[in-house]
């Protein structure tokens, strides 16, 4: 249509080179480098641009012009492969229309978006895309929501020149394991899963195979891909070629509500937005936001009693157990928000007790670190920050499972940079590569001694950075690990304490835990040695059946009824994260406030609810009767927790005197010589909500015990040609 | 009450001079989110300057419009765009909705399977081209409001010579393309 349009009024058509007659402004320079600015300026559309000079695409001019080009191959977030040609722009004095992708911006170029030989090329380049395409858009999973699609109806022929009598390209479908769904008739050979796989997770099984025509992407071998960050994939393969196996033929995009939220599967943050259609969430996707996961998420899927007797029975529990004071135990597991900790811990203090616990090991003594300082817990480079870092030592953590978003920054930077990684701890695959300094105390003694080849390269460092694993402070050498660290990183401040850089960063594992801390959710030295006869788990499915006593009156406050919940002598069902709309904070400390995408199911509530309905039964009823009074509360007990989507930085001095509490605190530590071990043997099911999923059942079979997970297309023995 | 108080001054700052003939009512029974505008002014309250407290008539008065209405919060946002396409379309503008119904807003129909609901705003959300746009309509409507701000947006540099780049140090990627 748009080619009706234009063409009686301009000459161009493909081939021909289009002047439009502007003049070179003067004598080209013979200098082989000119004066060196930061930003250039361009034309696009006849619309003066300007973009900065280091290494800008002009696809990015383009776009910063308002200029929509389109585009297979080329992502924002990949490394540019220029070979799908659809972007192809014209560009003034080139004789040929230019892929707008792989051309860098030039000073002064006149770039056309809109004309007809633009219109051509592109035509062109979807002709032959499509020849090989298969016709199956109604029975495709990404129909609606497909590139190919859409920029078809715009580009696209309405008859085809396809007349082979052989048919279009067959080609066999993949086995990717039980996340992607593949269709690899649908290819188009944009070649992003590959690059993704390359670059940011760090799988290099996933190659191509075969030239022109025949190209086709695989693993080489049949086996399946093993990463955590495989699903997303899903979305940014433009067609339908790789889409997501549990969702497989459940919804069109159309029919879904979106609602953008928080993810709480790890300790990152990482903003998602949950598509659901009437009660039932149907999939999770990743949202774009460069201060925490860019766009990438670790994929794994959702899946989807009368109030006043049950709160009654509580009250009447507490009084027949006769807990008094400390006696009274509370124990925040992994999912709960922040909102409902600040409840509980007003409960809990309310009847007289400081005995908060958390749902980990040595949850129930107060934190080596403290609470008193936020920097001694909270991840304080930041997450974006670790790209300035060129120098890392891991410390009994492994990023890869424990924040794997975070991991792909790592991954990135070691790449493009001369980042140097250490890890002391359990070996492990991080999907970069890494000085392995040993698994225990021992090992961090050298480190601090300056042994070793890394110890030099990080005493070299301009950003050193040292990530300390959430997993350390439950190790038997624990303590004494960070007795040395502390003392490491006050000795060492000049370079890893500045007011431009904090290079002493804790991951987090768990999406409630900084809340936690932030609000003061431990125990007192006193609590802790109390054995407690009324025991509250908020969320906790973690918790050690041994380590509740047998008399005790145990509470659980859930959704998925897991561990925690066979362990009650009440359970009190409560909203799943994608129920509520609540505060969570992330490991570097900032807060992002979540937005319920579906309303909980029958009698179930938020989680804060109920225990402002349970403190009223009790007879001691809190003072917040809506969330906002709640978030008043919480601004009261810390402004940063309502402080949202910002993070706050300590100052070096506070910082320091933070390291020095901690040395103080664990002075005493002995070391035992055991090795640190890593938290996450099995990725996939971490939670309630994932031990609950079948897919994730699925992927512990294919990926941690490298068994069939029983929905694998065997029989089919990948050929490659 | 710091929080509601910085909260209101977030809010009051930009509408006054823009539209002068409205106010928002913010008296004490009216509870607001804390809404972040870009720079966050958390200040003392004493620098905050107390609004007057005008009578202005908002259309929820007169429109007949439910009473439960005023006690739901809205959210004002941008979008995020969609990463399943590479697409930007409409990701510039602003749009208001509301939180879903906590306790039976939506239930499953017996008869069919289909959803049901009781939320009279389930379905509606609104787009504005602008965020003063949207907290217009809001404060004329006179809905409590949140706004989100947008995540920044970071232009990453990008070079097909990246491709060839030769580096000194041990290979770190293998490109299968």
């Amino acid at each position: 249509m748009l080619r009706l349009v234009s063409r009686p009024s301009s000459t161009g058509r493909l081939g021909k080179v289009v002047c439009s007659g502007a003049p070179h402004g003067g004598r080209r320079s013979i200098a082989s480098t000119s004066a060196r600015q930061a930003d250039i300026t361009l034309t696009v559309d006849g619309k003066e641009v300007t973009v900065p000079k280091v290494r800008s695409a002009l696809i990015q001019a383009c776009e910063a012009a308002g200029a929509t080009i389109p585009r297979f191959c080329y992502h924002d977030r990949l490394a540019i492969a220029g070979n799908c040609r659809m972007c192809l722009v014209e560009v003034e004095r080139s004789p040929k229309p230019v892929a707008s992708c792989a051309m860098p911006a030039m000073p002064g170029s006149k770039v056309f978006t809109n004309t007809p030989l633009v219109h051509e090329a592109r035509e062109g380049v979807m002709e032959f895309l499509l020849a090989n395409h298969p016709l199956d858009c109604p029975i495709c999973d990404q129909g609606g929501e497909c590139d190919l699609q859409d920029q078809s109806m715009r580009y696209g022929s309405d008859r085809t020149r396809f007349h082979e009598i052989t048919g279009k390209r067959a080609v066999e479908n993949k086995d990717l394991g039980p996340l992607v769904k593949t269709s690899m008739n649908r290819c188009i050979q944009c070649t992003r899963c590959v690059r993704f796989a390359n670059e940011v997770a760090g799988v290099e099984e996933l190659g191509t195979t075969g030239r022109g025509n025949d190209l086709q992407i695989g693993m080489y071998v049949e086996k399946t891909m093993d990463s955590e960050l495989s699903g997303n994939i899903i979305d940014l393969c433009p067609v339908g070629a790789l889409t997501s196996k549990p969702y497989a033929l459940h919804a069109r995009p159309w029919e879904l509500k979106n609602t953008e939220s928080i993810d709480v599967m790890d300790a990152v943050g990482s903003n998602i937005r949950v598509d659901s259609r009437g009660v039932q969430v149907m999939r999770i996707q990743p949202r774009t936001n460069d201060e925490v996961n860019e766009e990438w998420i670790t994929r794994r899927p959702f899946v989807a009693a009368s109030w006043e007797e049950a709160l009654q029975t509580i009250a009447d529990g507490i009084a027949s157990s006769g807990a008094t004071g400390n006696e009274i135990q509370a124990v925040a597991g992994h999912l709960a928000d922040t909102e409902s900790l600040v409840a509980l811990k007003d409960l809990i203090n309310r009847l007289g007790s400081d005995n908060l616990a958390l749902d980990q090991i040595n949850g129930s003594a107060p934190p080596l670190h403290g609470v008193d300082v936020r920097s001694n817990y909270l991840f304080n480079s930041t997450i974006p920050g670790v790209e300035e870092a060129d120098a890392i030592l891991l410390v009994g953590t492994n990023p890869r499972h424990e924040a794997a978003v975070l991991n792909s920054r790592i991954r990135k930077s070691w790449l493009h940079t001369s980042l140097e990684v250490g890890l002391i701890g359990e070996r492990t695959d991080t999907a970069y590569g890494y000085d392995y300094l040993g698994a225990d105390s021992k090992a961090l003694a050298d480190f601090i001694a300056g042994k070793g080849a890394f110890a030099a390269k990080f005493k070299a460092a301009k950003r050193p950075l040292i990530i300390v694993g959430s997993a350390l402070a439950e190790q038997p050498d624990g303590a004494a690990a960070y007795n040395a660290l502390a003392k490491f990183v006050e000795k060492n401040k000049d370079s890893l304490i500045t007011p431009e850089w904090n290079g002493f960063s804790v991951l987090h594992r768990i999406a409630s835990r900084p809340a936690a801390y932030e609000i003061g959710f431990v125990p007192s030295k006193k609590a802790a040695s109390t054995q407690p006869k009324f025991i509250y788990l908020l969320n906790a499915d973690e918790v050690d059946p041994k380590s509740i006593p047998a008399n005790a009156f145990v509470v659980y406050q859930g959704h998925h009824g897991d561990l925690g919940a066979s362990l009650a002598d009440v359970c009190l069902p409560a909203a799943a994260y994608t129920e509520k709309a609540m505060t969570w904070v992330n490991t570097e400390g900032r807060s992002q406030v979540g937005r319920a995408a579906v309303p909980p199911p029958g009698a179930s509530r938020e989680d804060w609810k109920i225990i402002r309905a349970l403190s009223e039964v009790l007879g001691s009823p809190l003072p917040y009767d809506d969330v906002l009074s709640l978030r008043d509360r919480m601004w009261d007990i810390s402004p940063t927790l309502v402080r949202y989507d910002v993070v706050e930085r300590t100052s070096p001095e506070v910082a320091v005197a933070g390291l020095q509490t901690i040395a103080a605190n664990t002075v005493s530590a002995k070391v035992s010589g055991k090795p640190f071990l890593k938290p996450i043997s099995n990725f996939y099911q971490t939670d309630p909500i994932s031990r609950a999923s079948v897919t994730m059942a699925q992927c512990t079979r294919a990926f941690v015990k490298g068994e069939d997970y029983g929905f694998g297309e065997k029989g089919s023995e990948a050929a490659y040609a | 009450m710091s929080l509601l108080r910085s909260s209101k001054q977030a809010i009051f700052r930009w509408p006054l001079p823009a539209c002068p003939t409205y106010t928002r009512r913010f008296s004490a029974e009216t509870h607001n989110q804390p809404v972040r505008t870009g720079d966050a002014p958390q200040k003392e309250t004493a620098q905050i300057a107390e609004v007057a407290d005008t009578d202005v008539l908002t259309a929820e008065v007169i429109s007949g419009a439910p009473v439960e209405l005023r006690h739901r919060m809205v959210r004002i946002y941008q979008p995020a765009r969609n990463t399943m396409q590479s697409g930007a379309g409409k990701s510039e503008r602003w749009r208001i909705d509301w939180d879903v119904l906590l306790g039976a807003g939506r239930w499953e129909n017996p008869l069919m399977g289909w959803a049901s609901s009781a939320d009279y705003m389930q379905g509606t959300r609104m787009s504005f081209r602008s965020k003063e746009d949207a907290m217009h309509f809001a404060e004329k409507q006179g809905w409590n409001y949140y706004v989100q701000p947008p995540p920044t947006k970071k232009i990453p540099p990008k070079n097909y010579s990246e491709n060839f780049v030769y580096r000194p140090n041990t290979l770190r990627i293998m490109r299968t393309k």
